[in-house]
Parts: structure tokens; sequence; C-alpha cells
């Protein structure tokens, strides 16, 4: 269980866990949906185990529809699994929490609500003191490189801008974990490549651990300590790649270009195979 | 030096708009003069006329009672009704939009009732209940319905991903309503408002010559009438153009104003 006095101290991640970095922290076991509607069924996810070590950013990578949502909103807690068990630091993780933050495809702000009150909204549920949350809120958006837009409306931003506020708003929870589901889909390819260096940066300050879903494998190899390659729908694992190349990575390296391609063969092979 | 009109400049919209503006109500007014004179009866009379009645009312009143008697007695019906309208739609509107068994269940009756003319009520409302209650009912109908559906509907659009945003950051069920549901909901409380200030402020007018115990502007109008006081009746009617004019546009302001500062357009 969570510690109150260690929750207070937890800076810079799960402090209060005790799970060091690089430990296995997120446990998923057997897990399975099956989505009923009517008299149809549809098996999302079978028999999916995957256990995600501390500090790492973790990406999920699978033929569109395949199930990928529907595991990270497992992971949430903002969807009941029909069969199978997540735990974080051995905490099974049945309703959502702020330990677990997600950044959602669509940005999903408060559009009635100031950049920094976006920000702060995690910290004002948590019931934390106005100058702090401020100030809590004012470092994270200085992380996201939008300190000069504080006080704009949702609706003034770019995409990429919008995005920000999602992540720093996700951040300055200190979550356990921060869930990304598709997070750059919605952006343009430059505003993209932008934002994953952005990404990158964050990691190096934070050691943040994530679960990041995309559907670029560009985007994975980029980004990724480890891939998870699904099949497709209902969605198990096919192959899990480690990265261990050191951040920022280069694209037009040789290495880089072969292990995309690797990939995109394998997604290949798993959208014809019947 | 020439003048061009520059529509990128908000003062040359506001200049042309004015300036359209008055030319469509010295038409209006040239129009009705002119009907008036060729129409040459005591029933229609010529925009001086009214508007000397109008100054007249304003100075020394009717029947004892000042103009602002008049004005305050409709008001306070108006707002009554209104505040009525609030207090019941908008907590129930909020129960129905978020509970789906409920809304079913009420849906039949609220699309019985909603089509009845506010103005059909009027004779029950007043003759069955009461002299003083009953225009205020008629206000309190013509105002309910349209808040009701708007703010049912409010709560049915409010994006579910923001609910899973808020969720995901820990917030328990009260959170989720104060922060996500009711400031999503508050444009479309807005725009009830809007459309049911109309309606009522038609209702009240009519309703009041139903009420023999009314002291305002629609009974005063219809004395008027039934006295042949025309440019007086005409004086009236303008009373009642204004105010609810004055009415609409404070609520499509406030509406407008609230919906920006709400980041929904
Ligand atoms: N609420 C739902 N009800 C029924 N089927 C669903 C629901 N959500 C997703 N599905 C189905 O489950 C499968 C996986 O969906 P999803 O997890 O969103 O895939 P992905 O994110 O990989 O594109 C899809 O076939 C989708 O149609
Ligand atoms: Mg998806």
């Amino acid at each position: 269980m969570v510690n109150q006095n260690e929750v207070i101290t937890n800076e810079g991640g799960s402090v209060h866990t005790g799970v060091q970095e690089g430990e296995s922290f997120i446990e998923i076991k057997n897990l399975a949906k099956t989505y009923k509607r009517d008299e149809v069924e549809t098996v999302a996810i079978e028999d999916f185990s995957l256990d995600i070590k501390k500090g790492e950013l973790i990406s999920v990578v699978g033929p569109s529809g395949c199930g990928k949502t529907t595991i990270l909103r497992m992971i949430a807690g903002l969807l009941e699994p029909t069969a199978g068990t997540i735990t974080i630091a051995g905490r099974p993780c049945k309703e959502p929490g702020p330990d677990r933050g997600m950044v959602f495809q669509d940005f999903a702000l408060l559009p009635w609500r100031s950049v920094i009150k976006n920000v702060e909204l995690g910290l004002e549920i948590a019931g934390v003191p106005k100058e702090e949350r401020r100030e809590r809120a004012e470092k994270y958006l200085e992380i996201v490189g939008l300190e000069k837009f504080k006080d704009s409306r949702i609706n003034e931003l770019s995409g990429g801008m919008k995005q920000r506020v999602g992540i720093a708003r996700a951040l300055v929870n200190k979550p356990d974990v921060i869930l990304m589901d598709e997070p750059f889909g919605a952006l343009d390819a430059q505003t993209r490549n932008i934002m994953q260096a952005g990404l990158v940066k964050i990691l190096d300050k934070t050691d943040q651990t994530i679960v990041f879903i995309t559907h670029s494998v560009d985007e994975a190899v980029f980004l990724s300590d480890r891939i998870v390659i699904l099949t497709k729908r209902p969605a198990s694992i096919r192959e899990i790649i480690e990265i261990p190349w050191p951040r920022p990575r280069d694209r037009a390296s040789p290495e880089f270009t072969a292990l995309r391609k690797r990939i995109l063969e394998e997604l290949e092979r798993e959208n014809v195979l019947e | 030096m020439t003048f061009r009109y520059d529509d990128n400049n908000k003062y040359h919209r506001f200049g042309r708009y004015a300036l359209v503006t008055a030319m469509s109500l010295v038409a209006f007014v040239l129009v009705w003069w002119v009907v008036s004179i060729i129409a040459d009866t005591n029933v229609l009379p010529t925009p001086l006329e009214t508007v000397n009645a109008l100054v007249d009312f304003f100075e020394d009143g009717y029947l004892g009672n000042s103009a602002w008697d008049y004005i305050w007695s409709s008001l306070k019906l108006f707002i009554q009704g209104f505040l009525l309208a609030m207090v019941l739609a908008v907590p129930l509107g909020l129960v129905l939009g978020f509970s789906k068994t409920l809304n079913t269940f009420v849906t039949p009756v609220i699309e019985v009732l909603r089509p009845i003319a506010p103005m059909a009520w009027a004779p029950v409302f007043i003759y069955g209940i009461s002299y003083g209650t009953g225009p205020i009912l008629v206000v309190f109908i013509g105002i309910f319905f349209p808040l009701l559906t708007n703010i049912i509907f409010g709560v049915k659009k409010i994006d579910p991903t923001l609910i899973d945003a808020a969720r995901t950051l820990g917030a328990n069920k009260l959170q989720l309503f104060t922060k996500v549901m009711a400031p999503s909901a508050v444009p479309y409380v807005m725009n009830g408002i809007k459309v049911g200030l109309g309606v009522g402020w038609m209702c009240i007018v009519a309703a009041e010559m139903y009420s023999p115990m009314s002291l305002g502007v629609g009974y005063c109008i219809s004395n008027m009438c039934m006295s042949g006081l025309w440019p007086s009746t005409f004086a009236m009617l303008i009373v009642i153009a204004v105010l609810g004019i004055l009415t609409t546009t404070t609520a499509e302001y406030l509406q407008k104003y609230i919906s920006k500062r709400m980041g929904v357009e």
C-alpha cells in the first residue's frame, strides 16, 4: 500500500513504490478482453502478459484495430478486463487513479480552463494548496516549453502545443507511469518530429516510465527502450524488441533504418497472414 | 481625401452596422407614417402621436399608477417565473441528462406537455389556480421547456474523453461533476435561458390580459385598447417591444460571452 509520508516526498517518479529503476514494475498477466454487444462478441485481447520495467519507455505497435487502446484503457483502470490481472508495484489497478497518468490522442483538455489551470487539474483534485499547485504547474509548463502561454486559452493553441499541455498535465502529478495513446497521431509530420524530440528531452529530465502506443514504427524506433509488436486481433504479443541505443537517435543511421524496415516487414506479415 | 470602407477595420464595420440599422428604423417609421395618413383611422396613430402618448405615459402614468409601476409589476412576474423555471429545470435537466432510465421514463411526459402552447395554460392557471400566481406559472411554462431540453442536450454532449481524463487524474464522482460535467453544461444552460427568456416575455404580456389582478404592461395595454386610447396603446407596444429586446439581447450577450469564456463557440 501507499505510505502517506512517502507520497509527499515523491520527487521525480515513483519513489514511494520502492521499485528500483529497471526492475519489473507493472505486471500484466494473462490479460483478456472480450467486448459484448447484443449478440456480437469481439475478442479484442487474448492471453496478453507483459512486464514493464521502471523508468523505461515501452511502445506498443500493431495493426490498427488490433486492441492497443483496449490494453491501455485496462492499465488505466478505465476498462475492466474479462480475465487476467494488472498490478503496479504489487498493487492491483482496478480503478483509475493519479498513479497512472494518461495522454490522449485528441488531447482531452478542458476548453474552459486556461493552460495552467489545465495542468493544475490533477493537483486540484488531489487537494494540493493553491500556491504549490501554481508553482508545480509552472515548472512543468517550463519543461514542455509553454511557460509563456500559461494564461492562454486552449483554443488559441496549435495541436502540438495542446499536446504539450496534455503531457505537462500528466507529468505534474508525478505518476508511476504515463500511458500515451497515439499522442502525436493527430499532428502533422513535422510537428510530430518536434514533439518526439521534445519527449526525448523530457525523458532525460524525469526518468518517467511511459507506455507509448503508436502505429508509427518510425516513432517507436526513435523513442523506445523496448518495442512490443502485437499480432492482429485478438491481440497478443508477437515479438518484443530491445533497443539499447542511447537517445537522441539518428533516423538516418543504418541500424535505425534497418530496424525500422525489419519491424515494418513483420507487421506486414501479421496483416497478410490469415 | 476620400473615404474607403475597410471591412477589416472594426470602427468601419460598426459604422456600417449602425448606419444600416438606423436606415432600417427610419424606413420603418416612414412607412408607418405614410400608412397611418393614408388609412386615416383612429386605430392607427401616426408615429408623432404615438411618441407624444409615450412621453405622456412616462410623465403622467395611467389610471393613477406610474409607468414604472406597470413595468415593474410585469418584470416581477417575469423574474419569479424565470427563477422557478431555473430552480426546477437545472437539477431536473442534469439528472435526466445523466440517468438513461429516468430519461426514458420522463421523456414521453415531456413530449406530450412540451408542444402545448404556453398560452393555452393561461386560463387554466389563472382561473384554476389563482390570479396572482397564474401568470407566473404561464411564464414558468414558457421558460421551463426550452431550458430543460437544452440542459439535457448539454449533459449528453459532454465529451466522454474529458470524463476519462479527469478520472485518470483521480477525480471522484463529485469532482467529475463539479470540474467537468457542470462546466461543460453551462453554455447549454445559457442557450436554454436565452431561448426561454424570449418565450417567457411573450407569455407574460398575454397572461396578464387574463388576470384581473395583475397590474402589468399586458393589463395596461388591454385597458387602453378597450378605452379607445389608440396612441397610448401603440406607445405601450413600443414599451413592450423595448423590454423584450432588452431581455433577449442581454441573455444573448451573456450566452455568447460565457460560451466564449468556456471555450465553446
Ligand atoms: N466499446 C467497444 N465495444 C465493442 N467493440 C469494441 C469497443 N471498443 C473497441 N472495440 C473493438 O475492439 C477492437 C480493438 O479496438 P482498439 O483497442 O480500439 O484497437 P486499436 O487501438 O489497436 O486500434 C476493434 O475491433 C474494435 O472495433
Ligand atoms: Mg486505438
